[in-house]
């Protein structure tokens, strides 16, 4: 019994979030179970009407993830980089672009689409800064960090709208996420 | 006075007063020639096309590429093996690494000089890039590949080069072919007509014409092609006043810039700048002696001459320069023989690296904004999203198809025809687009332009709008069972499943897996069609179609442009972002004039679509795309729907992966029934297209409102795959209450724990 305890306890701390619901699937989030098809496709039309009579085979189980920590590669490092220095020179069409090609290589990369929403708030294009802000929330699912910082983003755009209520909860939202 | 005096004296006045005259009408017509040509020519400025670049290939450490992969894109830009790598265009292959001596490129943030990169891949791909120093570098361009020009109605294209661009050669071998007393005569060349005249007589073949380079340089800039004696008069004083202006040295370069060299369709290729890619796909300072001597052959006669039509004639010409060019000492014999020997190797096709349906889009884009004079004289730059590999992935995928299935058709008298568009979901990069089974032809663009009958492909738009109401998940069940809906006409409508077989309460995964029209209606209805109409403007499209019941089932004519816009938004989880095919848009001087930015718009929330999303790999899993994993490898999960019109008349086939979305369409341009279903023709174009494409899962992240549960397939109860025979995995709300099969719940966190041992175990074995 000491054992299962155990090994309850590290799995939920391995998962990083809540109690999990007694149905779940134990499979972790990216991979879809039972990704392989199961039948040999057919190559003519098919509209089965009936459940297919060989179950999926069942997948293996694993963990759920830990907490994740995005990070750039060295090559959208570079560029944004570079962005960062176009951005200095006021630059900013320039600066997107750099940060596009970046996104190009790494498009799920929820820093870069902060990074995009900085360039954007900084040209004063802040609706865009929010819309970008909430692309990268809904990537950077299980880095508490970066949704941190996508907070942030989304904060500063409603603050330079004057939109001190939705600025003060999105600062909330941010602080709340900070890592200790 | 006589009066034969008189008269003498008054004719003498007349003569002289005509002569008077014919001097001063002639001084006049030099003066107005001069006033006309100076000019004009002293301000000369082609109008020069816009130039339309492909997306540059990034190279980086991490990039997926191998070695192969990677010479085979340095082929497609025309680089060419040397060992020595003095001139820009060219590499060296040791093995795994690769040594590029990277051509000066234009890039809409900068101007790269040519310059010496080392690429070394590994198994998994590029793992290291050095320049000449030995220092890393994180990231490189290699020149976008032109695809194209917008030129103007008459035709005429070019690209202008300056005379440093190019080779001295050039110059030399046009005089010793064309004009051998350039460098001093005065515009005319008396001697030389009267040569070639004679020659012209004794041999009736044409060893040298009689013009000169500046008199073709006239014709050319400033004259129509009429051949009368007036004309080669007016040409042959014009010639004389250029010389008189302008130096030796401009007359080459405007003569090297100026004339015609060959013809593509509706396209004039003028300017050896333009004629070295439209030939060779290189720029003009990198051609070889071979491929100079031919560039000048053609001068003469580019159709006649036309080496994809007629290569004998166009190598014997080529030879006739070579010979001359050794003969006279503007080359050493020796080369010239050797150049000789060499095969003539023009690339592939008129159409090679041309790819007119997108072209079509882009120069669409491009007039909301521009005036069609600055597209087709400023010389802008344009940058555009397409992927040449994709591209050509995309055109080999549906012409092989359509190619398949004519030997199905016994009525030969129309073809199938066909459109593909690929994107990369994430930007609404607009990375491939054929229009068409002619794909090198500018006609009717199909992906733009053919608005079919959507069918089925409005199915994932329905189940959106009902996992929006947040009544439904992917579990709950739904009537497949018969129903007769009054038409705003008041007709009744009675749809039925493409098996005419009813299946009574089914999940609404499975539903919208295997297509069930009965289901769907049931669920259209129930969710309301004005919120069903809602979603698709929503997702993307212009106006907010009518919200009749038959949306339901498609009853909605779209181009596969608009469809790819909708469902980007799905595969881009929820955002919504224009689909572009123009990125930036450079003016000569190398400013940038207009950028078109990715931006996004959230247009549904991310974690409904997420459920949605899983649903639709469902269709591919389990459903009527099964199909598509006779080509995508098993571990790869794409998401994707079938569609068929009414008596298939259409068919369609829409889904993404990883990296890339496409929709396919097939179909008769006079929509005549194809007897395809979705599954069969546009599906097996889908995934050729994406399997060759090195396709990725997607793999969007699960959102942390949801949580992952197993039901049962036929009966949507929550049973884990231990307890159920035939079970499926949806995403579902967290704090979601499902029905547990009977025996399947008693002890779900025994059950849990146990799976935790044994994925310890499997750690700790590893």
């Amino acid at each position: 019994m000491m054992r299962l305890t155990l090994m309850l306890a590290l799995a939920m701390v391995l998962s990083g979030c809540n109690l999990p619901n007694p149905y779940a699937a134990p499979t972790p989030p990216q991979q879809v179970p039972g990704g392989a098809p199961s039948l040999p496709p057919s190559p003519e039309p098919q509209a089965p009407v009936e459940p297919l009579p060989t179950p999926e085979p069942v997948p293996e189980p694993s963990p759920a993830p830990p907490p994740r920590e995005y990070q750039l590669s060295s090559a959208s490092r570079s560029l944004v980089d570079q962005a960062h220095a176009q951005m200095v020179a006021g630059n900013f069409v320039v600066a997107a672009g750099s940060i596009e090609r970046a996104l190009r290589i790494e498009p799920n990369n929820p820093l870069l689409w902060i990074e995009l929403g900085k360039v954007r708030q900084a040209e004063g294009n802040y609706a865009q800064a929010e819309n970008l802000g909430r692309k990268a929330l809904s990537l950077a699912t299980g880095d508490p960090r970066t949704q941190s910082s996508a907070w942030r983003l989304i904060a500063d755009s409603h603050r330079a709208r004057g939109q001190s209520p939705q600025a003060r909860e999105a600062e909330a939202r941010a602080e709340a996420l900070t890592p200790r | 006075m006589s009066r034969t005096s008189r008269r003498t004296w008054r004719l003498r006045r007349v003569l002289i007063l005509g002569a008077l005259l014919a001097v001063i009408a002639d001084a006049a017509f030099v003066f107005y020639l001069d006033r006309r040509v100076t000019p004009q020519f002293e301000g000369r400025r082609w109008t020069l096309p816009a130039q339309v670049y492909a997306q540059p290939l990034e190279l980086y450490a991490g990039l997926e590429m191998s070695a192969d992969a990677l010479e085979a894109e340095l082929a497609r830009l025309q680089y060419t093996r040397a060992s020595d790598l003095t001139r820009p265009g060219t590499y060296r292959r040791r093995g795994p690494r690769l040594d590029i001596a990277a051509r000066r490129a234009q890039f809409v943030d900068e101007v790269r000089e040519a310059q010496r990169l080392s690429v070394i891949t590994g198994s998994g791909g590029v793992t290291r890039l050095v320049d000449i120093n030995g220092t890393e570098v994180p990231i490189f361009r290699l020149d976008p590949l032109l695809i194209g020009s917008i030129f103007p109605i008459h035709g005429e294209d070019r690209i202008v080069v300056t005379p440093q661009e190019v080779p001295p050669l050039l110059p030399t071998a046009l005089m010793v072919v064309e004009d051998r007393r350039f460098e001093i005569h005065h515009g005319v060349d008396l001697e030389a007509i009267l040569r070639a005249a004679w020659v012209n007589v004794r041999a009736g073949a044409i060893e040298q014409g009689g013009s000169t380079l500046t008199q073709q340089l006239v014709r050319s800039y400033f004259l129509d092609e009429r051949q009368t004696l007036w004309r080669k008069i007016k040409e042959a004083v014009m010639a004389v006043i250029l010389e008189a202006r302008f130096e030796k040295a401009d007359l080459m370069n405007a003569y090297i810039n100026e004339i015609y060299l060959g013809q593509d369709g509706q396209r004039a290729i003028h300017g050896f700048g333009l004629a070295s890619q439209f030939y060779f796909g290189k720029p003009l300072n990198e051609l070889s002696l071979s491929e100079i001597a031919f560039l000048v052959a053609i001068v003469r006669g580019p159709s006649y001459y036309d080496p994809r039509k007629h290569p004998e004639r166009a190598i014997a010409r080529r030879d006739l320069v070579l010979k001359l060019l050794g003969g006279f000492g503007a080359v050493g014999e020796a080369d010239a023989l050797k150049a000789i020997k060499q095969p003539l190797k023009v690339t592939s096709s008129v159409t090679a690296g041309y790819y007119p349906a997108y072209l079509d889009f882009v120069r669409r884009t491009l007039r909301r904004d521009y005036r069609e004079e600055d597209l087709t004289e400023a010389g802008l730059k344009i940058f555009t999203t397409l992927d040449p590999r994709v591209q050509a992935t995309a055109e080999r995928a549906l012409v092989d198809e359509l190619k398949r299935l004519d030997q199905r058709y016994k009525e030969k008298d129309v073809l199938l025809e066909g459109a593909a568009v690929v994107t990369a979901p994430q930007s609404g990069d607009v990375v491939a687009i054929v229009g068409s089974r002619q794909t090198g032809l500018d006609g009717f663009n199909r992906a733009l332009d053919a608005k079919r009958s959507i069918g089925s492909l409005a199915k994932p738009v329905v189940y959106l709008a009902a996992l929006e109401t947040g009544r439904y998940n992917a579990a709950s069940l739904i009537d497949d069972a018969p129903i007769e809906v009054k038409l705003p006409g008041g007709k009744l409508w009675r749809p039925e499943n493409f098996t005419h077989q009813v299946n009574g309460l089914v999940p609404l995964t499975r539903a919208l897996a295997d297509s069930l029209n009965l289901a769907t209606v049931h669920l259209g209805l129930d969710v309301g069609v004005p919120k069903v109409a809602q979603a698709f403007t929503r997702l993307g499209l212009d106006k907010t179609p009518d919200p009749n019941p038959a949306l339901i089932l498609g009853a909605l004519d779209l181009s596969p442009l608009e469809v790819a816009q909708l469902y980007n938004s799905l595969a881009n989880g929820g955002f919504r972002t224009p689909l572009r095919a123009v990125r930036d848009v450079v003016s000569a001087e190398g400013t940038t004039l207009k950028a078109f930015p990715l931006e996004v718009t959230p247009v549904a929330d991310s974690a409904t679509v997420y459920k949605l999303n899983r649903m639709l790999t469902k269709v591919t899993q389990r459903g009527t795309g099964r199909a598509v994993y006779n080509r995508i490898p098993p571990d790869v999960i794409v998401a994707g729907k079938t569609g068929t019109s009414s008596d298939f008349r259409d068919s369609w086939f829409a889904g993404f992966a990883g990296n890339h979305l496409a929709v396919v369409w097939i179909g008769f341009d006079d929509n005549r029934p194809t007897g395809l279903t979705g599954s069969a023709g546009a599906l097996t174009v889908w995934s050729n297209l994406m399997g060759r494409l090195d396709p990725v899962s997607w793999d969007a992240t699960l959102p942390e409102s949801l949580t992952e549960v197993w039901i049962e397939y036929p009966t949507g109860l929550i049973a884990n795959p231990g307890c159920a025979d035939d079970v499926v995995s949806i995403a579902v709300p967290k704090d979601s209450e499902l029905p547990i099969k009977p025996g399947c719940g008693e002890d779900p966190l025994s059950d849990f724990a146990e799976r935790t041992r044994q994925w310890l175990e499997g750690i700790i074995r590893q």
